[in-house]
């Protein structure tokens, strides 16, 4: 058991960390359900593109973006509600529409509307010129030192996070390995339910870009990506259902060895 | 479906929490500033709402079932197969199918966002991208899949594969018996976006009468 490993909780555990969570009751599950449900989230998955390529074009970025949003933001109006929240957030950051531009603009909408409708008594006399409030944590500190080294990689040649690294992985499928609390807070796919747990390795993926770097803007630093299998009783003890395995997607410098089963 | 945000209508626009007035209000302003086309917004949402959907996975799943050294093949390495197919687009940098079999089931889950195969399945429908679904999935996935209509033995052993890398999974349904000899195209019916997930089995083909000729 490496030090530290059984002991530790995770740096931060933000609110879309939601495997194992308690509190939620049944699937609102609708076979036939259609890609939208409304205008308003056609319009959202449209963007997406123009936004990103004018904001957060790095792998993890994005998904970033909306781990830091305000959890009311975060789950109020769904998957399309948190990314809309999530492009005024990245559109802010990045100097492409302020928050209070989007405040204006939807006061003068708002105002036309009502002057269409011979209601100017509602349209307000004063108008406010307080910059909206920020609701979204601010991009992590990273201590680089902290990271795993970068190491060159061939250029791919289409945009992917897929890489080709030259050292051999560190891990076989078979190993127990046990993934340690990140050291430090922001951005990672390290699900807390899976940390201080030990697990299986059942197969290596490709290498991929590291996205607790890339997120922040500190490299690609790549890694080895390991399917590793935990034990439901592992993860869940005595109460856990029979003859399940969970298998989670680690990078490499999640892992350390882990005494073997006996 | 409540779909009572009708585009423009003045309610929408006496209410700034409204996502139909936030999101208006921002399109016009990225399209303003030249970082936004509308044409291009369009065509997207039109790709993604008729010509890329569960047609596209399930396609391969009735192939794979139809041919079994395709079957092997899409085992082993997916992202050769789909390649082939001419298969492209978003979120499928790297394919693993995963199969049913005796005793054996498979599902797919994202508990840190909601990753999906896109450019297999389209987008993924909202009881996916739920928190219960999330939070539920890989604490207790036989109550949630029982709660879905999917029964599971207790000696069924249930591998469930939370997405967390650019690694995506497809599920592989069991072909239904009843179904020898059933050409590709129809094969497909039965292959429905939740057994592509991994919750449900593949369609009963006896549900599937219409246009139905004995072999």
């Amino acid at each position: 058991m490496p030090p530290d490993a059984e002991e530790s909780t995770p740096a931060t555990h933000g609110v879309h960390d939601l495997g194992g969570a308690s509190g939620y009751g049944p699937v609102p599950h609708d076979p036939d359900e259609p890609p939208f449900h409304a205008d308003w989230e056609r319009r959202v998955f449209g963007l997406l593109g123009a936004v990103t390529a004018s904001t957060a074009r790095r792998p993890g970025e994005f998904r970033y973006a909306l781990e830091r949003l305000h959890p009311d933001d975060y789950f109020k109006n769904g998957y399309f509600g948190r990314w809309l929240a999530g492009f005024e957030v990245l559109l802010d950051e990045y100097g492409v529409v302020g928050r209070s531009d989007l405040a204006r603009r939807m006061a003068e909408m708002r105002d036309a509307v009502l002057l269409e409708a011979g209601r100017t008594d509602l349209i307000p006399s004063v108008v406010s010129k307080a910059t909206p409030a920020r609701r979204v944590s601010p991009v992590a500190d990273r201590d680089p030192a902290l990271l795993p080294r970068d190491r060159p990689t061939p250029t791919p040649q289409r945009r992917t996070v897929r890489r080709e690294l030259a050292d051999p992985p560190r891990f076989n499928v078979g190993d127990r390995v046990i993934a340690p609390a990140p050291a430090q807070a922001g951005h990672t796919r390290l699900p807390g339910y899976a940390v201080g747990k030990p697990g299986t390795v059942a197969k290596l993926h490709p290498a991929e870009v590291l996205p607790d770097s890339t997120a922040h803007d500190m490299g690609e630093r790549s890694q080895h990506v390991y399917c590793v299998g935990y034990d439901a009783r592992t993860l869940w003890g005595d109460d856990a259902e029979p003859n399940t395995t969970v298998h989670v997607d680690l990078y490499e410098c999640y892992l350390q060895a882990a005494p073997s089963e006996d | 479906m409540h779909d009572d945000h009708g585009h423009g209508s003045a309610h929408d626009h006496y209410d700034a929490s409204s996502p139909q007035i936030r999101i208006e209000a921002l399109e016009d302003l990225l399209v303003e500033r030249g970082i936004a086309d509308r044409e291009r917004i369009d065509a997207t949402i039109e790709r993604f709402e008729h010509d890329i959907g569960p047609m596209i996975g399930a396609d391969l799943v009735a192939r794979a079932w139809a041919d079994p050294s395709l079957r092997t093949r899409l085992l082993d390495d997916a992202d050769a197969v789909v390649a082939e197919l001419g298969v492209r687009g978003a979120e499928i940098e790297h394919i693993e199918i995963k199969a049913n079999g005796p005793g054996v089931h498979n599902v797919v889950v994202c508990t840190l966002c909601s990753c999906y195969p896109w450019a297999l399945l389209g987008l993924p429908p909202n009881w996916y991208k739920s928190p219960e679904y999330r939070a539920r999935m890989v604490r207790e996935p036989r109550a949630v899949l029982s709660e879905m209509g999917l029964d599971l033995e207790p000696d069924t052993e249930l591998r469930v594969w939370d997405s967390s890398s650019e690694t995506r999974f497809l599920v592989l349904p069991e072909r239904p018996a009843g179904t020898e000899g059933w050409p590709v195209e129809r094969l497909t019916e039965l292959v429905t976006r939740d057994s592509m997930i991994g919750v449900a089995r593949a369609a009963d083909p006896r549900g599937q009468q219409s246009g139905a000729h004995e072999h």
